[in-house]
């Protein structure tokens, strides 16, 4: 093979597009000739710099122009025109405002105690939400403190029969039992006694802080119409 | 995405929709290929306008027996170039000394390292100003080839010559380009010309 049917073959042999008895005549050629070797070399690093050239990108505004140019301007239609007005109704941002309105919306409806199925026109009236959100805030307070005071109770005679129950065991062992005196019962005497005598002072107290916390309920409700 | 066949049957229904769809398909194809018969970004932007108001002119004609609707646009597109190529010839003669180099107006990437960024322009201008070199003949058909990636028969039928002579041009032109950007690359210094192994 010549020079010049190599150079005249080398894009396509760069191609894979030669068939396998002209391949062989190339590559043969290519081994034995260096300054073939080199044109075949600067031929691929040219294919290569075109392939790696990236398209440019036209201006932004040149669609826009050619429209004008060509079809002049476009009245939208129908359903564009609709798009462009919906287009906003489609932002989450709108979806999260709707969200939180009525989350809004339904926490007022609550406080004030309205029934929306039942609603009435003095319901509407915005001195009747003051009154009822007040009414609520009292209902829950009283609630939450008459809860307070139960559960304050409740614990301190668990807590108390925990320590009756436990002080018997601890002091059997030590203390041997007193030899009962004639003439009266020694029952006041007892350790358990004395314990049995606070838990009974504690329900005193704790019935009546269940009463204080019952007249604070009360009160709370007696202040709704 | 439509068809073309679709998009043209609705275009020449008078659907502007469906012209506007064509023109988003293809306008930066053919804006490239004018951008590299020109150098000029400008003179790029005119070009392919006037070749879609071409189209837009002669869609009617289309015949899709003779070609894929690319096909076509880059024959008309390409007749238009070498039309505008005779017609300014003279006036490039004289304005070619006072013109800057064609300048590949980008904006820089903040994603790509500033040194890569200068290489790569480089190279794309010293490709443009290769290409700004080759006769038109060669210059298209290393054009459609390497850079608008058509095959020998499609480019055969943008240019209305027999496939031998496109293999022929593609050879040619590559060679030609080769001999161009190896004595640009020696000119611009050893450094260089050796930092693309």
């Amino acid at each position: 093979m010549t020079h010049l049917e190599l150079e005249n073959l080398a894009s396509e042999y760069l191609e894979g597009q030669l068939d396998a008895v002209r391949r062989v005549q190339v590559e043969e050629h290519l081994r034995e000739c260096g300054p073939c070797r080199g044109l075949v070399s600067d031929l691929q690093h040219v294919m290569e710099l075109c392939h790696s050239a990236e398209d440019l990108e036209p201006a932004p505004w040149l669609i826009a122009k050619i429209m004008r140019a060509t079809v002049g301007e476009r009245k939208p239609t129908f359903r564009e025109q609709l798009a462009a007005f919906l287009r906003p109704a489609t932002e989450p941002r709108l979806a999260y405002a709707v969200a939180m309105a009525v989350f809004s919306f339904s926490i007022i409806v609550n406080a004030a105690g309205l029934n929306l199925r039942k609603l009435t026109l003095a319901d509407l009236n915005p001195r009747t939400w003051v009154y009822q959100a007040n009414r609520t805030g009292h209902l829950l307070y009283a609630r939450a403190e008459k809860f307070y005071y139960d559960l304050r109770v409740v614990y301190e005679i668990e807590s108390r029969f925990r320590q009756l129950r436990s002080e018997p065991s601890q002091q059997e062992p030590e203390t041997p039992k007193p030899e009962a005196p004639a003439g009266g019962s020694t029952d006041r005497n007892l350790p358990g006694a004395a314990q049995l005598a606070s838990v009974e002072r504690l329900t005193t107290a704790a019935a009546s802080s269940m009463g204080r916390a019952a007249k604070v309920a009360d009160k709370g409700r007696s202040s709704s119409p | 995405m439509e068809h073309d066949p679709e998009l043209m049957r609705r275009c020449l229904a008078g659907d502007d929709s469906a012209w506007e769809a064509l023109l988003r398909v293809h306008t930066r194809k053919i804006y490239n290929l004018c951008y590299r018969f020109t150098g000029r970004p400008g003179e790029a932007e005119d070009l392919t306008q006037e070749v879609f108001i071409k189209i837009f002119q002669t869609l009617k004609t289309f015949d899709a027996a003779q070609g894929a609707f690319p096909t076509w646009l880059a024959r008309v597109a390409r007749n238009h170039l070498v039309d505008h190529y005779r017609r300014t010839k003279k006036d490039r003669v004289t304005s070619s000394l006072e013109d800057e180099p064609g300048g590949l107006e980008e904006k820089p990437s903040p994603t790509v390292e500033p040194v890569a960024q200068v290489e790569s322009r480089e190279r794309k201008e010293l490709l443009q100003q290769a290409l700004d070199r080759l006769s038109p003949d060669l210059r298209e058909a290393v054009v459609l080839r390497d850079l608008q990636d058509l095959d020998y028969g499609e480019i055969a039928q943008v240019l209305g010559v027999p496939a031998g002579t496109v293999k022929s041009r593609i050879n040619r032109g590559r060679l030609e380009l080769a001999r161009v950007i190896k004595r640009m690359e020696g000119m611009r210094g050893p450094a260089k010309a050796g930092s693309r192994s």
